[in-house]
This record gives C-alpha cells, structure tokens and sequence, in this order.
C-alpha cells in the first residue's frame, strides 16, 4: 500500500513536470477564472451580512436570514419581479420556441440553395446588432407621433398608440423583439440536425406515396425531436434568467409593473442605490434556483434524450 | 442536389416555405434599410413627419452633426480600444487555457473542465462581481470593459473541442524533436487551429462591440463609456436634445440624428458580417457537438 502510495506521488510528480509549460499556458486563464468568477460566488455570502465600505467584500457584521425574511415576506414587490420573470420567460416558451424550428423546417422546404443561402444571411444578421440598437430600433418604430407603426394605424384611421409607456403591451413586445431579432439565428442548430437526417428517409417516404408535407411531418420532425428536447430542457433551465440588456433597453418605469425583472431591479436597487446586501441576497436566491433548475434539466435530459446538456 | 431529385415537386408546403420565409427576411432586413434611408434623408423632410418607405431627397447633414460630436467620438474611440484589446487578450488566453485542457494526457484534466463547466451553471451575479471589480480597482477604467468579461466559458469548451480533434501524431512528432508544450502551441496548434480560432475571434469581437452592460455598471465618467452606452443615452433615455444643444443641432430633427447614430454604430458589424458568416456557422456547430 505505502509503497504503491509512493508510486503514484513519484508518477504524479514526473507528470507534472513534464507537463509544466501546459500548466503555464493554464495559469493566467486559471487564476483569471478564480478572480472574475468564483471571488464572486464567494461574494455571495454578502447576502447573510451587512455590507460596509470598510469591510468590503468579505467583511460586515453576520446577519443571517435577515435579508432573505425581509424578501420573502416583507418586500413589497420581490414576488411581483420573479412573477415578471418567469411570465416573460414563459410567453417566450410558448411564443418564440416553437419558431425557429418552423423556421428551419421551412428553410429545409426551399429547394434553391442560393436563395436559402440569401434568406439565411439575412435573416442571421439581427443576431449580430446589439440589443441597444435593436431596441432603439423599435422604440423608433413605436415612437407615438414619428414612429412608423403610428403612422401606419394613423393612415387607417386609428388613434395614435403609446405602445412603450402602457404596461399591457410591454411583455409582449419583448416576446415579439426576441422573435424578430433572435428567431432566424435561433434556426441553426435545428438546421444542423435536420442535415444530419439520412437521406433514404426521404426516398423511402417518396416510394410510399409521402407528400412534402407527411415527410415533414412524419420524418423531419421526428428526426430532430432530440435537437429540440435539448434545446427546451436548455430553456426551462433558464427560466429565471431573462436578458438584462434586452429589457434594460426597452422597459421604462412607466411599465415596471409588468415589465421590471429581477435583474433590472437588481441593478437599479443595487448599483443605484448601494443595497449591496439586499440584492445580493436576491441574486443569491435567483443563482440557486438556477442551478437547481438547470440540474434537474440536465437529468431529465439524460434520461429522455439519453445525452446530458453539456 | 439528392434531395432536390427527391423532392422537386412544387406544393403547398414548398409556396408556403417560399412565402413565410421571404416575409421574415424581409422583416429582418426592413430595420437596417429603414434606419439607413431616414439617415441619409433631407431633415426638413424627416420634421415634417411624413412616413418615409424611400430617400426623400439626400442630405448627410445628420451624419455631420452626429460624428463631430464630441460624445460620440470619445465614445467610439473607447469602444475600438476595447474591441482591439479585449479580443487580442480574450483570444490568446482562451486558446492557451483551451489547448492545455484539451491534453488527454494532462493531470487534472477533469477538474479544470468541471471547473470551467461550472460556471456556466453557476455564478455570482452582478453585485459580488461588481464588488470584485471595484476591489481590483478597475470602476471608471478601460480595463473595467476589458478584463471582468475576458473569458467566455463557452468559447473555451468550443476551443477545447477543437484541439481536441486534433490528431495526436503532429504534437508527437514535434516532441520527438524537443520542442516544448508552449513552442508546439504556438507554432503548430495555432496554425492548424486557424479556422477555429477566427470564429472564435470574430465572436468575441462582436461581444465587446455590442456589450452594454458593463459599461452602464463600471463606467462612470461619460468621455470613458463606451458607443452602446452612448447610444443607449441618445436614443433610448431621451437625451437627444440635451445633448445635442449646440446650434448646428437645434434645426435638426431628432430622428435624422437617432437614426444616423443609429447606423453609424451599426456599420462595423455590417462591415465585417460576411467574413463572420463564413466562419460562424461552423463555429456553433462543432460548439454544439458536445457543448
């Protein structure tokens, strides 16, 4: 035992030697990661103390549940937020999910190879701006006296809508804006696994008598169900997280009762007002939930998909 | 070619195809081409508010006001200094760290990638990060829009993958010649990485071109924020007036400047769109071949 003990520092040793300008090319991205990345997840304990300017990161007096209490059951809107997230979330699983693989399935259908190669460049291009430009695109377009969708319902003789400042139009704008910039892109990975699909299929539908529409029904989607068990179970585990920059862009304090989220709210409660503790604690409870959330889908991935997310 | 011998027949589901997917395109490409012919549109047509579908008449007085703003110069200046540099450190030290964690032979191997995956599931969030920062001391700096987001889990995992494929003969021959794992990397995998590499490249150059949030958490001084921070104050926060008051901009209707800005900013990432076509599509496949 002692002696196969030595062995294996002696083999250990030799191997780190041999392999020292490998863990060179490693440090600095190593010691980057533990920076940038996990200091602050060991930050995270500022959600059980008080923070204060001297103690920093890792001082403050222990205050334990206090500020989880306070945002369980004494904040006035921390459940309204989760709600704002998750309802988002939501419209966008229903709404925007099912597009890209429609979208693919329909690129799949366009027998021209270069006018679908014409059709995927444009259509990938919005992925490519940033949400502050798109988002400045559309607050643009719904601009009330000089925006384009205005001017449309004005020639048919309708009143002016402000889109932008009425809460019950806020969710679904950010629904509609993710599908117009990030559905065409979104049809990639669908693309990919409808390519995968052995041709014969095909040819052994057509024998039968298949029409276009039965072979798309009957053996491309089936083909790619996988693709997309995957990318749902992707989703679900992100149910809590919606993208900051995208409702940062669009979302004014006219529509925060149906638009602000967690993240937003964490910001401006954070950054703006100095609530370090506080919203730590509540970055602290949406990390978990994430984790937890996208864990049980990487399981349930396994076992439906038979290969984990990652 | 196979399958358009299979399937040549035009029906129902191929017009629909045809039509669903033209009108999307068109959706998509409607934003850019509306945004550019405001811009280049004769003002005293914009103010007059009329719906414009064409150019109505030419004029790049919108384009001279915006781009002699003092704003927005600083403001771009800081975004291509972060673009420029915050790619060169993002590629060198993602495909260092990737290439050494691609080793099937290296000690540890299992825990740097768990450790890697990990934050992927697993983060902080914005306040003990934005603490970090501000503890490293990089708040109101360029290195605040630099180095806190440097390294894209993802991109590693996409890199790892492909040093991985790799075949093994090529690093073996080079250590039979005495070369050493940093001298192999440099010389031999980069070049046969290239591809990859300039995926990877073109993304992260995206990134640090589009990025917002950083800049709107540690950048405090408006000369050192960045061009979508800038933006973001000119078009979304309603500043346009206030920051436009000097004369030349007073008879200039704020939409011909919104949209100017608007395009101006957007113009790199159209300009080196096609070369991140070619590449990218790739670049997501292999990522999604085992993430």
């Amino acid at each position: 035992m002692v002696k196969q003990g030595k062995k294996y520092w002696h083999k250990l040793g030799v191997d780190l030697l041999r392999d020292r300008w490998l863990y060179a090319l490693i440090l600095p991205g190593f010691i980057w990661f533990l920076i940038y990345r996990y200091l602050p997840m060991a930050g995270l304990s500022l959600a059980f103390r008080e923070y204060d300017m001297k103690g920093g990161l890792f001082g403050g007096e222990f205050v334990g549940l206090k500020y989880f209490q306070y945002i369980f059951f004494e904040h006035r809107n921390f459940w309204q937020l989760v709600w704002n997230t998750l309802i988002i979330n939501i419209y966008k699983l229903i709404f925007y999910f099912p597009i890209p693989i429609l979208f693919a399935m329909f690129l799949n259908e366009i027998l021209s190879e270069r006018y679908k190669r014409v059709l995927q460049t444009i259509i990938y291009l919005p992925h490519f701006v940033s949400w502050v430009v798109f988002g400045s695109i559309i607050i643009t377009f719904l601009n009330p006296t000089e925006g384009i969708v205005n001017q449309i319902i004005q020639l048919f003789g309708g009143e002016p809508i402000f889109f932008l400042s009425d809460p019950k139009y806020f969710r679904g704008i950010v629904v509609i804006s993710d599908i117009w910039k990030e559905a065409g892109y979104g049809t990639i990975i669908y693309l990919a696994a409808i390519t995968g699909i052995d041709p014969t299929l095909y040819e052994a539908g057509r024998i039968d008598g298949a029409s276009r529409w039965q072979s798309m029904r009957y053996i491309t989607l089936p083909c790619i169900s996988e693709t997309i068990v995957v990318m749902l179970l992707l989703d679900i585990g992100r149910i809590m997280n919606v993208g900051f920059e995208q409702i940062y862009v669009l979302a004014n304090s006219a529509v925060y009762s149906t638009g602000d989220v967690i993240s937003t709210y964490v910001y401006r409660l954070g950054i703006g007002s100095g609530r370090f503790s506080l919203t730590t604690a509540i970055g602290l409870f949406q990390s978990v939930i994430g984790f937890v959330m996208i864990l049980s889908c990487n399981a349930i991935s396994r076992k439906v998909a038979d290969k984990g997310l990652w | 070619m196979h399958k358009k011998h299979i399937r040549g027949t035009v029906d129902g589901v191929g017009i629909l195809s045809y039509i669903v997917m033209t009108l999307f395109a068109v959706l998509c490409f409607f934003p850019f081409y509306y945004i550019f012919i405001v811009s280049i549109s004769d003002p005293d047509k914009v103010r007059e508010g009329a719906m414009i579908l064409y150019p109505q008449g030419f004029s790049l007085e919108a384009y001279e006001v915006t781009l002699t703003h003092a704003r927005f110069y600083s403001s771009l200046k800081v975004s291509v200094i972060r673009t420029l540099v915050g790619t060169a450190l993002g590629v060198v030290f993602s495909s260092a760290l990737a290439y050494a964690v691609s080793r099937p032979y290296l000690r540890g191997r299992k825990w740097l990638t768990l450790f890697l995956i990990f934050t992927m599931l697993f983060n902080g969030g914005m306040i003990p990060t934005y603490l970090v920062v501000r503890y490293t001391g990089l708040i109101d700096t360029i290195w605040a829009l630099i180095i806190p987001n440097m390294i894209n889990t993802f991109n590693v995992i996409v890199l790892i993958n492909f040093f991985r494929a790799v075949p093994a003969e090529l690093e073996e021959s080079a250590k039979m010649d005495g070369a050493n794992d940093i001298i192999i990397f440099i010389r031999l995998m980069i070049p046969v990485a290239m591809p990859s590499i300039a995926t990877i490249t073109l993304f992260i150059a995206v990134y640090h071109w589009n990025a917002l949030t950083d800049g709107i958490l540690y950048i405090n001084t408006s000369t050192k924020k960045p061009l979508q921070v800038y933006l973001n104050d000119i078009v979304v926060a309603g500043q346009t007036q206030d920051m436009f008051q000097d004369a030349s901009a007073r008879w200039m209707p704020t939409m011909s400047l919104k949209t100017a800005t608007i395009f101006a900013s957007t113009l790199p990432i159209l300009i080196v769109y096609p070369f991140l076509q070619k590449y990218f599509v790739k670049g997501v496949m292999v990522g999604s071949v085992k993430g």
